[in-house]
């Protein structure tokens, strides 16, 4: 299954907003991964798309800010 | 005099975040005398592709005491444009916090914030319709950060609920805590549980794991949980059990 949908040249993440192992996984191999403030933190994994500042949230899922 | 100060859209990727920089900001009014802050409640406002924000768009809204509110007001502006990010839209806020000021509309113009696209021309509309007592301005950028800047202010002024910004750490050596405990060290105004309901009575709790508070009906209020059995502060992040946009 690949993790990223492209919707008008934005990588938008596939899992939507609830695939925690997923977001994990990817940022894991990400080297761009930078946590986010603590107000801003979603899931209690050290590193994560949802706990990443270059993660933009849409209404669904996020959009990667990096790729 | 009472007000509210509330900054929007002052960051970038890489920058610090705005809550941070309110805090920065409040600290130097602070050490140069001009205001001292209260708590930072976080609203989030809405999720939406023509929406210019960073990651989150999410407002900070701080309380603020000063006894003079012009150079105040002209430190916070400097501030922001001195330190806001690169290619940010900064935006001011400063509510007059005053129970006896009529503050429906500019709450009306917030809630709409949270599920709409609004623009400056209808910021500032609110803002002239509300009149004296509020300082709305542009910092840089598109300033439309003024949007989100103003309406955390007026949901902060509508006492609406929104997460207290920061986190309160477990003791070490006391995990066993009551309800009446826990409020008086950490300032806790009100207890509800998981579904909103009201807790009166003082219950014994475990407090082993972060937790945030949350601003709600106008108090400060803690979340308590059952865990298996076990009452406690609602952890901070409960792992693939929520999310929060
Ligand atoms: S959101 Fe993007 S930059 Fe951040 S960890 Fe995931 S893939 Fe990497």
């Amino acid at each position: 299954m690949t993790d990223w949908i492209k919707e008008n040249g934005k990588a938008v993440f596939a899992g939507g907003k609830g695939s925690f192992e997923d977001a994990a996984r990817v940022a894991s191999q990400c080297s761009c991964f930078s946590e986010d403030c603590e107000d801003e933190l979603v899931c209690d994994d050290a590193i994560s798309c949802y706990n990443c500042r270059y993660r933009r949230w849409t209404a669904t899922s996020f959009e990667c800010m990096k790729r | 005099m009472k007000l509210f100060v509330c900054i929007d859209d002052t960051d970038n990727y890489d920058s610090i975040g705005t809550g941070e920089l309110l805090e920065n900001m409040m600290g130097e009014a602070a050490i140069k005398g001009l205001a001292k802050a209260g708590f930072t409640v976080r609203y989030q406002l809405f999720i939406h592709d023509d929406i210019p924000y960073t990651s989150h768009n999410s407002s900070m809204c701080c309380a603020a005491e000063t006894n003079d509110r012009e150079t105040f007001t002209e430190f916070c502006q400097k501030y922001l444009e001195e330190n806001s990010a690169e290619g940010s839209d900064p935006g001011l806020c400063i509510l007059t916090d005053d129970s006896s000021l009529d503050y429906s509309a500019l709450i009306e113009f917030g809630k709409r914030a949270q599920c709409k696209v609004l623009t400056k021309e209808e910021a500032y509309k609110a803002a002239k319709e509300f009149g004296n007592g509020l300082h709305l301005s542009e910092h840089g950028g598109t300033g439309g950060g003024i949007i989100g800047a103003l309406a955390g202010a007026a949901l902060r002024a509508g006492k609406e609920e929104g997460r207290i910004k920061g986190k309160i750490q477990p003791l070490p050596n006391k995990p066993d805590w009551t309800t009446s405990e826990f409020a008086s060290v950490f300032g806790v105004q009100r207890f509800i549980d998981e579904d909103g309901n009201e807790i009166t009575d003082n219950l014994s709790i475990r407090f082993v794991h972060p937790t945030k508070l949350l601003y709600s009906k106008g108090l400060i209020t803690g979340v308590i949980i059952n865990e298996n059995g076990q009452l406690m502060p609602k952890p901070k992040i409960k792992k693939n059990k929520e999310k929060k946009q």
